[in-house]
């Protein structure tokens, strides 16, 4: 895969070249840019929050302020970072690694980041005053339709331009990944993280439209006087709840799936072994995205509805528990008799793996009634998901980082500062986490802007606020590292890790046209297949 | 069998005379049965990973390279039929404590409440009202929680000890849900709809109810407390006819 001529890096160009981009790394690095600002934002407003909940009283927000800080946190953490940063990884991976020059529809693409800029932009404008927003993510009606709420307008629009970035996005990216696949790269050949990221997609174009729907349906109740949602007039408040959860619980395995791609990915490059049981973690992938679709009343566990639904799904729930952990078994499996390297992106990928293990593991209590019952809308859920998202996704996204930096940018980040913003982000983020899971199951209910001075609480909410600066120091140190090192770092080699993954063949950074001619791929070759590069180092 | 499991359980429970609230021991066994079985993946999952990080790292001249590993169909059809056993047996597990924790005892005594924004009216089957309003729970000044001492009487729901309380929720305008910190228990208070939940709280006590659903600006103030008294204290105080409205926001 010879390079010819000389091509500029992709940093040099105009803002105007960035604007009108169709080109997949560039759209996918304005993704990742917008992302990472909107985890910083919603990363300061947690260490606001946390602050609030120091000690008991207000110290320092009234409680309007802090449920706006709250729902802004909630909001731009879960779509700009949870779901938004696979805009990045996904765009800029997927032509790259099965060799095409592009997307199946760049224009498209472009629109779809635009519309995710917007979005953006609307969120920052409910920081001004009178367009506060106070519904939490969730966006509860009859709460939501109340004037305590802020505009339902905001809300409900952001969620349709994400929405339609999404789904456009959704289409686009799986009509590349399947009709696009350069010649030798079959279905079952595939990145593991091109499985989770197909995956990802059809779960978004299936369950987006609930979401919307039900956003569509606040917007009615509020100003054209439908009532949906207003019991008074035969409308029901819980309607709301069941179209919402059933696109917001398969989105947490569109979250998830393409972190579990990239674990699969630097896994394999770092034991220097093809994933141990590779077909059963694909089918793992297809059942996690399917059950994700039959699970959404344990969201609903206290909410009213009958007792024999709520069973009935408690068993679907901790189904789920089997696929992931497949996943998490072959994971070890990998590491059996492999070659283990601790890079900076392979100590986080080992990090995110146990982080999961223990944000799995108490997700299925949740799926108990007989449990949630006790804990339901405490410290133990918010726990929970911030072990699965926090920490595992986090951990996935940051090792991802690492382990892409040379090729993005062609220069190596410092392993040393590497390892110290994960150690930090590591120590803050248990003593945060598993001090929030106690205090949840001392009865300590979320989005609470204060609690009665009960001493354990106290104790408990100190020692958490504490662990947060820690974690807010190492993700600090972390990017620092990353934006310091892509000015002033090394020169890295095209192919670092020396991975026979398409996308480490061609230089780094990757030409404009990523390949010169599109790669026929050979019978032997396998992006896990460490023997096949050894064999045909620099000549492919 | 599960008759079996259960007695099982029970052998290897705490067994305190009696349970400071029910159904909430109901809920302490169903968390330590999960936390014994989560533990123990942990270990099985953490251990081996440990193990090989150690033993298959790379070393210069002796581990350079992974050895090829056969696929193994077996291990993965076991840790496969193993974790359903497993979630399966918890999902029933709490199907059956579960029966338990949602039907009131027979006898229970009926109570309604309702919920609104911000605080919970308690209405007794002899027509007495106690109104919890948040301004009741929180200091003028500090705008913090009051200690129960400094809550005054009328804002607090007597209930009689060791009586099984039924209660019926609903809200006057959004969602809130009630939660009864030393049962356990907490259901949503939906307008336009009649929810359930029932406790029986065997020691005298003041005990905290928190709203569980988010709610606006009040919902960390919307408390109330429940005053557990011996039956005689509890007729005498179910006797006087003091309707607390009177006293409104201030």
């Amino acid at each position: 895969m010879a390079v010819v001529g000389v091509h500029k890096p992709w940093f040099g160009a105009s803002v105007k070249e960035w604007i009108f981009t169709t080109d997949h790394k560039k759209i996918g690095v304005m993704y990742g840019v917008t992302s990472l600002v909107f985890f910083l934002i919603a990363g300061i407003s947690a260490l606001g929050i946390r602050l609030e909940l120091f000690q008991p009283g207000l110290q320092y927000v009234d409680e309007d302020h802090y449920n706006q800080l709250l729902t802004l946190h909630g909001v731009l953490m879960q779509f700009w970072w949870a779901v938004g940063i696979w805009g990045s990884f996904g765009n800029f991976l997927l032509p790259l690694m099965i060799g095409a020059r592009d997307v199946a529809f760049p224009r498209l693409n472009a629109l779809s980041y635009w519309l995710f800029f917007s979005a953006s932009v609307m969120a920052l404008l409910t920081l001004l005053p009178g367009s506060q927003i106070r519904m939490m993510w969730t966006g509860y009606p009859p709460f939501s339709l109340n004037d305590n709420a802020g505009p339902v307008a905001f809300y409900a629009l952001i969620i349709h331009l994400l929405g339609a970035s999404s789904l456009a996005s959704a289409i686009n990216l799986v009509v590349t990944n399947l009709s696009m696949r350069a010649p030798g790269i079959s279905l079952k050949k595939m990145n593991l993280f091109l499985h989770s990221f197909l995956a990802m997609n059809v779960i978004q174009i299936l369950g987006v439209p609930a979401l919307a729907g039900a956003v569509t349906m606040l917007l009615l109740d509020k100003y054209f006087h439908t009532a949906f949602f207003d019991p008074a007039r035969g409308g029901d408040p819980v309607l709301y709840q069941n179209l919402f959860w059933f696109y917001s619980h398969p989105v947490v395995y569109v979250m998830i799936l393409p972190a579990f791609g990239l674990i699969s990915e630097m896994i394999a490059t770092f034991s220097r072994r093809e994933i141990f049981g590779r077909t059963s973690m694909i089918f793992a992938i297809w059942g996690i995205a399917i059950l994700g679709f039959m699970v959404w009343i344990h969201h609903m566990f206290t909410s009213g509805v009958p007792d024999w639904i709520r069973i009935l799904f408690s068993y679907t729930t901790v189904l789920i528990g089997v696929p992931t952990g497949i996943k998490i078994f072959n994971w070890i499996g990998t590491l059996y008799k492999g070659s283990i390297r601790f890079t900076t992106p392979m100590l986080y990928t080992l990090s995110a793996i146990f982080m999961f293990l223990i944000g799995g593991l108490t997700g299925i209590p949740l799926g108990l009634p007989a449990f949630d019952i006790g804990i339901h809308d405490s410290h133990f859920v918010v726990a929970h998901f911030h072990y699965v998202l926090g920490m595992a996704l986090t951990l996935a996204v940051f090792g991802g980082f690492h382990y892409w930096f040379p090729k993005l940018t062609g220069k190596m980040y410092s392993e040393f500062w590497g390892k110290v913003g994960l150690v930090l982000i590591m120590i803050g983020s248990n003593i945060f986490y598993f001090l929030q899971f106690i205090v949840g199951l001392e009865g300590m209910p979320r989005r609470y802007a204060d609690y009665p001075a009960i001493e354990s609480w106290i104790v408990l909410h100190q020692l958490q606020t504490f662990g947060a600066f820690i974690l807010a120091i190492g993700v600090a140190i972390a990017i620092l590292n990353l934006i310091l090192s892509a000015k002033f770092g090394k020169k890295a080699p095209d192919n670092p890790w020396e991975s026979p993954s398409l996308e480490w063949l061609i230089p780094s950074p990757p030409p404009p046209h990523n390949f010169d001619k599109i790669p026929h791929m050979p019978a032997d070759w396998d992006p896990y297949n460490y023997e096949w590069l050894k064999k045909h180092k620099g000549n492919y | 069998m599960r008759r079996a499991m259960l007695g099982l359980l029970g052998a290897f429970s705490l067994s305190f005379a009696e349970p400071l609230a029910e159904p909430a021991q109901l809920w302490d066994k169903m968390y330590y049965i999960w936390l014994a079985i989560s533990v123990v993946i942990y270990l099985v999952v953490f251990i081996p990973g440990a193990y090989f990080l150690v033993k298959y790292r790379y070393k210069k001249g002796s581990n350079e390279e992974a050895q090829h590993v056969h696929e193994n169909p077996m291990l993965e059809v076991l840790w496969t039929i193993i974790p359903v056993i497993i979630v399966i047996y918890l999902a029933t597990q709490s199907f059956a404590f579960y029966k338990t924790q949602r039907t009131a005892p027979e006898g229970a005594f009926e109570i309604k409440v309702t919920g609104f924004m911000w605080g919970w009216s308690f209405e007794y089957p002899n027509g007495k009202q106690v109104y919890a309003f948040f301004n009741m729970f929180e200091d003028p000044e500090t705008k913090s929680y009051l200690p129960f001492d400094k809550i005054p009487d009328m804002a607090k729901a007597y209930i009689p000890a060791g009586v099984p309380i039924k209660v019926l929720l609903t809200s006057q305008d959004v969602i809130h849900s009630f939660y009864v910190h030393p049962a356990k228990v907490t259901e949503d208070a939906v307008p336009g709809r009649i929810t359930h939940m029932w406790f029986k709280i065997n020691q005298p006590g003041e005990y905290w109810v928190f709203c569980r659903e988010y709610c606006g600006t009040k919902h960390s103030k919307m408390a109330a407390v429940l005053k557990v008294v011996p039956k005689e204290e509890f007729e005498k105080w179910y006797g006087e006819a003091i309707d607390n409205k009177q006293v409104s926001l201030n």
